[in-house]
């Protein structure tokens, strides 16, 4: 296979920037402020709740809630579960227009005006982190005056996905250079709003971040790890040895 | 004329003209949809706006600078239309009181901004420049960048009325993007 050769220059952003995030489950508390920013911010359409018994609810990022242990001795376990901006994406060679695909900066991109929703994408997604728009959302009046106008309001007939808050990332890094970016400087509305600080996002490719020194952590694992898709979201979790 | 000549004539003759009709508004249909309205008849014309504010006088006669009025344009998304506060910099609202000229003819068009209260009221603007919404056009990293005003929006300063000069398509960003080695990332403009 050709490697491709670009030119190199100033706007060249191909090795400057890698997107990540790293989620610590022994902070995360369920408190679902993330499902709750995320929404407002992507304009996530309202989900009702027919929509979760058809399985069809709209969450780019939600908390999946799980038991440990027989009653009385029981504890609730929460995973935050978002796109993890898999390295080796299921969900990219299935597209047949092209519509996702893996960009310079290891975001995982969907393409709204380019998908023709064959959903094959969301078929093949190991997380369940794509939604299809099966009809044009629609938002109660007083809260279509709240849409954030940097993030398209997709249609019918789009697949959706979390985004890492790609405006966010436009919006700081725009005619910057990674040097003139501290870290944390600008967050995915998810990782603002956790009130435990639980989410932590940054680049890494810069050795400094707090998101690289993170990835060698002795309680890291990738979610479905033995599936090969190389996720760029990295989850903290001690394995509780004593009891349940 | 009998019943076979009428036949042999008008077939033809009505077969051509539907033809003809078909082939004028395909053109039309086409052109529109790859490119801009052809400028005939009132197609490639701006609209006509709730005040006439004519360019021409503003940056070419007066000598004002773009950004005097929209301001954001290298900062933000978008340029900004300036309040009509900002017309009172050098507009008195036809209240004269000596400091401000404001002609007869600016005098009238600036009176239609003031409801029955006497308040000045914000313009009604139709908007000219329009891309699609699933296209996140910004204003900043152009102007940043070098690009002028006129590179997308035409001369102005000799526009009575705004009209659209470049189609604005998709194919008019990318080739533009790539003369320029600006990023062609689809996610630098679509998400």
């Amino acid at each position: 296979m050709a490697t491709q050769t670009k030119p190199q220059s100033a706007t060249d952003r191909s090795t400057a920037f890698k997107w990540s995030m790293v989620i610590d489950l022994d902070r995360c508390t369920g408190c679902e402020a993330c499902v709750v920013a995320c929404q407002s911010e992507n304009n996530v359409p309202i989900n009702e709740e027919s929509a979760f018994i058809e399985g069809r609810a709209f969450e780019w990022i939600r908390l999946e809630r799980y038991w440990e242990g027989e009653w009385p001795d029981i504890k609730a376990r929460f995973i935050p579960v978002l796109c993890q901006h898999c390295e080796n994406a299921p969900c990219e060679p299935v597209c047949p227009v092209y519509a996702t695909y893996h960009n310079n900066e290891g975001l995982n991109v969907q393409v709204y005006n380019r998908c023709v929703g064959t959903r094959y994408c969301g078929a093949n997604c190991p997380y369940h982190a794509r939604q299809f728009n099966f009809w044009e959302p629609v938002w109660p009046e007083d809260l279509r005056h709240q849409l954030n106008p940097d993030v398209t309001v997709r249609t019918r007939g789009v697949m959706e996905k979390c985004s890492m808050c790609i405006q966010r990332i436009r919006r700081a890094t725009r005619s910057k250079t990674p040097s003139d970016i501290p870290d944390g400087a600008f967050n995915p509305a998810c990782v603002q709003a956790c009130p435990t600080s639980a989410m932590t996002f940054g680049n890494l490719n810069n050795p400094e971040s707090k998101v690289s020194k993170l990835q060698n952590d002795e309680r890291r694992y990738h979610m479905f790890e033995h599936l090969g898709t190389a996720p760029t979201t990295l989850y903290l979790k001690q394995v509780d040895t004593h009891g349940a | 004329m009998n019943n076979n000549t009428l036949i042999k004539v008008m077939v033809p003759a009505i077969g051509l003209s539907v033809a003809l009709v078909v082939a004028v508004v395909g053109y039309f249909v086409l052109q529109s949809w790859w490119s801009s309205p052809p400028a005939v008849l009132g197609f490639g014309d701006g609209p006509t706006q709730p005040i006439a504010f004519p360019h021409t006088t503003h940056v070419t006669d007066a000598g004002i600078d773009c950004q005097f009025c929209h301001r954001k344009v290298t900062t933000d998304e978008a340029a900004t239309i300036p309040a009509v506060a900002q017309c009172l910099f050098c507009h008195d609202f036809g209240k004269i009181d000596g400091t401000k000229s404001t002609s007869d003819t600016a005098a009238a068009e600036l009176a239609k901004l003031f409801d029955d209260s006497g308040e000045p009221q914000p313009v009604n603007w139709i908007r000219v420049h329009r891309v699609p919404d699933h296209v996140q056009f910004v204003h900043a990293p152009h102007i940043q960048n070098g690009v002028s005003c006129t590179t997308c929006h035409g001369d102005v300063a000799s526009m009575q009325v705004v009209e659209q000069v470049r189609n604005l398509k998709m194919r008019d960003c990318v080739d533009c993007h790539r003369d320029n080695n600006a990023p062609t990332d689809c996610a630098t403009c679509h998400y």
